[in-house]
């Protein structure tokens, strides 16, 4: 017999699932939510995606060719779904340079600098959004009003629904006084108000999610306890003091809510992994967002909340594991 | 009655049963066979003949060669032509028996025509003798000897049998098939077993056999036995593992070090219990066994199920069958999924002999490792609820203490975190070694313990 056969441990069957597809599907995932804001955002919505997308994948395929003399990983599609997580957590007014700052941050330093895709410990995407926010506040804050396809944003300075309603508690006004007073009611509210560009598609994101859950590529515990915590919290503070404390709806519909918790706290290598493990997380997000929206100087504290819980990730996967079979 | 299945972890293949239509055919007799005396769990077989003698079929040619071992009878009638070692599928050196094969005259006693035997022996000394003297070992892979399986240590007591006919390895038919084609002689099995054991009987079948369901069902029914079902189980890997189907069946867990008959259960496989009938009802030993021939680069009409010779080498099967085909990367005896690679078609069939399988390179060919990006998708998957990802670090770090602690004793080795890793890690080749060199800790440890009992005395 001159034909040689391989030989191998068991098993030998792989089931029909890889990184990159994993990372396609959470692509896939994201499409409806970045459709919705370029149609709302315009040209400018296009451009910060496409940017950004660019320098992620450019700045992995630099640092693996030219610092680490590795063959490249960016066919793992992950700087993609670094770039488009990015993008979206940035105002459609955004200037190149910063998103390319963006990117450097993102996937040099709190990616690659730990050693690449499912080392680091801190969300790429959210790392870079916070460092943004703190070193350039007044570009990262440019909210525009949506504006509409094609019509290009002339940089309406304006604010997000949970910027104004600190401004006007802050200032001493309640708000159903601030809502009288705009001649707004709470559901005009929330679709004029500039936002990031992801944060305006809530729907659009949770079809997305709900694609990710049906192709098995996430779980739902962390999204679901995240949401409980905020709806939980929200509702005893409205309920108490509805004036100067928003309500359920308001927190879950505005800021990076839907997009942190569906997509940027179920990162795999960021959250972690048993179910306890997640429901803990969730749960600290929940309260950690809600303290700062409450109580913080920062109106949205979505990002802070992730980052701060990324942290304790590492103790949640040495306490808590599954259940193994035939042990208590 | 709903559908059951295990609590925790396993994933779902595509079942492949290409060759479920495919009857069982009786093999020829090749010209040579050469029996291998390690064809059961525990020590190997002592032959008793020499080379030069005259053998029939169903003579006994090896005894035990240990508590945990098993008789060996000749597949054949003919002469033995030599003892000798040879290599078996993984290509270790093993001690056969080879026979030239002159004929097909079985020894005396042995009741070989297709008559029904209902009536079930009284004396359960006798079933277990005939049972061990018959050669009967597991035949769902492990081969461990049944008699010693049916007879519980002092103390403990079988509360059910549970009759594995979940047959949850994609491709393989042959337990399909004899449950489609011999479904009373099964069941009488089952109840020859459940005589020793004094207890109830279930029998688990996957939902993708529905006639296997209905036949053993009507055989259960027709033979008027009260106390023994069938449960039918969801399609679900590693459905037939013995842990995992006594958890589908019972709803219970065996503790971790512990055996199936300390959670009241004694797991058999149906080809088992099929072996079990012929030894107690017809005297007739373990000498013949079935096996499918199918893959997914087979045409349909290629599959094959044969009644094999238990020695009969794979390549004078793989002929018979119509040589390997072009496409074919890999061949394996076994599942796909826990079956064994073969790298000898030299090698011979043994007693648990369930395939030859053949694999594309599309299929099975293993694919580069890439960076763990902590899916969890591999513990998910593990039906023993441990974390394949944690494993694989801590065998990388060589941390013993840390794999003991995190219970890498307790993997079963079914491949469900290979299969289901995105990143190609080869998990369950690096938990097999981690396995093997804490167990090893664990058995020096208890030798030490007793060593020092024995010097305190």
């Amino acid at each position: 017999m001159g034909k040689s056969l391989l030989v191998s441990p068991s098993p030998h069957l792989h089931a029909n699932v890889s990184t990159t597809s994993l990372m396609r599907d959470v692509i896939i995932a994201l499409v409806p939510a970045s459709i919705v804001s370029v149609l709302f955002y315009g040209w400018a919505a296009l451009l910060v995606f496409a940017l950004s997308i660019v320098s992620c994948v450019l700045v992995e395929w630099v640092i693996t060719k030219y610092l680490m003399k590795k063959p490249s990983t960016v066919g793992d599609l992950s700087a993609v779904v670094t770039g488009l997580l990015l993008a979206m957590n940035l105002p459609a007014t955004t200037p190149w340079w910063i998103i390319l700052i963006g990117a450097i941050v993102a996937i040099g330093v709190a990616k690659m600098s730990f050693g690449g895709l499912g080392q680091n410990i801190f969300n790429p995407a959210i790392t870079a959004r916070v460092f943004l926010l703190i070193s350039f506040p007044s570009y990262m804050t440019n909210w525009t009003a949506t504006q509409g396809f094609i019509s290009r944003p002339d940089a309406v300075s304006g604010a997000t629904p949970l910027g104004v309603i600190k401004e006007a508690i802050g200032s001493g006004s309640t708000i159903p006084e601030y809502l009288a007073a705009n001649n707004l009611t709470s559901v005009t509210f929330l679709q004029d108000m500039g936002a990031s560009l992801g944060e305006l598609s809530s729907i659009a994101l949770l079809l997305g999610f709900v694609y990710l859950l049906v192709r098995k590529v996430v779980k739902a515990w962390i999204p679901v306890s995240i949401f409980a915590t905020v709806i939980l919290i929200s509702g005893i503070f409205s309920l108490i003091n509805p004036d100067i404390y928003t309500g359920p709806v308001f927190n879950i519909f505005t800021g990076g809510m839907v997009l942190g918790a569906c997509f940027m706290a179920t990162d795999y290598v960021t959250s972690p992994m048993s179910t306890l493990g997640g429901i803990i997380y969730g749960v600290g997000i929940g309260v950690i967002v809600m303290m700062i929206r409450y109580f913080g100087s920062y109106p949205e504290g979505m990002s802070f909340a992730i980052l701060i819980m990324n942290c304790v990730v590492p103790l949640l996967n040495i306490w808590f594991h599954q259940k193994k079979y035939g042990r208590k | 009655m709903s559908k059951l299945t295990f609590s925790i972890g396993g994933i779902h293949p595509h079942d492949n049963k290409i060759s479920c239509d495919c009857k069982i055919e009786a093999l020829p007799l090749p010209s040579t066979v050469y029996v291998s005396m390690a064809q059961h769990l525990g020590a190997p077989a002592k032959p008793i003949v020499a080379a030069g003698d005259a053998v029939k079929v169903g003579q006994v040619i090896a005894e035990p060669g240990g508590f945990i071992s098993a008789f060996v009878h000749s597949p054949v009638s003919g002469v033995v032509k030599a003892i000798a070692p040879r290599k078996d599928l993984a290509g270790n050196m093993v001690p056969h028996i080879e026979i030239t094969v002159d004929g097909d005259e079985w020894a005396e006693g042995i009741d070989t025509t297709d008559t029904l035997i209902t009536e079930i022996p009284e004396d359960k000394a006798l079933i277990l003798e005939k049972i061990k003297s018959c050669g009967v070992v597991g035949l769902g892979g492990a081969t461990f000897p049944t008699h010693v399986k049916l007879n519980p240590a002092p103390g403990k007591v079988a509360e059910c049998l549970i009759l594995n006919g979940a047959e949850c390895e994609p491709f393989l038919t042959s337990d399909y098939r004899i449950m489609v084609e011999r479904p009373k002689e099964i069941v009488i099995g089952a109840a020859i077993m459940q005589k020793v054991l004094g207890c109830r009987c279930v029998i688990g079948i996957e939902e993708n056999k529905p006639l296997a369901i209905e036949l053993i069902r009507k055989a259960i029914a027709e033979l008027g036995y009260a106390n023994m079902t069938v449960a039918v189980l969801k399609k679900r890997y590693p459905q037939g593992g013995e842990k995992q189907l006594i958890n589908a069946v019972l709803k219970r867990e065996v503790a971790s070090g512990c055996l199936p008959i300390d959670a009241g259960a004694v797991v058999q496989n149906v080809a088992t219990s099929l072996a079990v009938y012929e030894a107690v009802q017809k005297n007739k030993p373990l000498v013949t066994n079935t096996m499918t021939i199918t893959g997914d680069c087979l045409p349909v009409e290629k599959n094959h199920n044969y009644l094999f010779r238990i020695g009969t080498p794979l390549s004078f099967i793989i002929e018979q069958a119509g040589g390997i085909p072009e496409e074919a990367a890999k061949l394996i005896s076994g599942g796909p999924m826990m079956g064994k690679a073969i790298s000898n078609i030299d090698a011979t069939t043994v007693k648990g002999s369930s395939s030859v399988l053949y694999l594309s390179e599309a299929a099975t060919k293993r694919k580069a490792e890439s960076a763990c990006i902590r899916c969890g998708r591999c513990s998910d998957a593990c039906p023993m609820g441990l974390e394949p990802f944690l494993l694989n670090r801590l065998h990388k770090a060589a941390d013993l203490e840390g794999l003991e602690q995190n219970a890498v004793q307790d993997c079963i080795e079914c491949g469900c975190c290979l299969y289901s890793c995105p990143a190609n890690i080869p998990l369950l080749d690096n938990i097999r070694i981690a396995k093997g060199q804490v167990l090893g800790v664990i058995r020096a440890r208890a030798a030490a313990a007793k060593a020092a009992a024995e010097a305190a005395k």
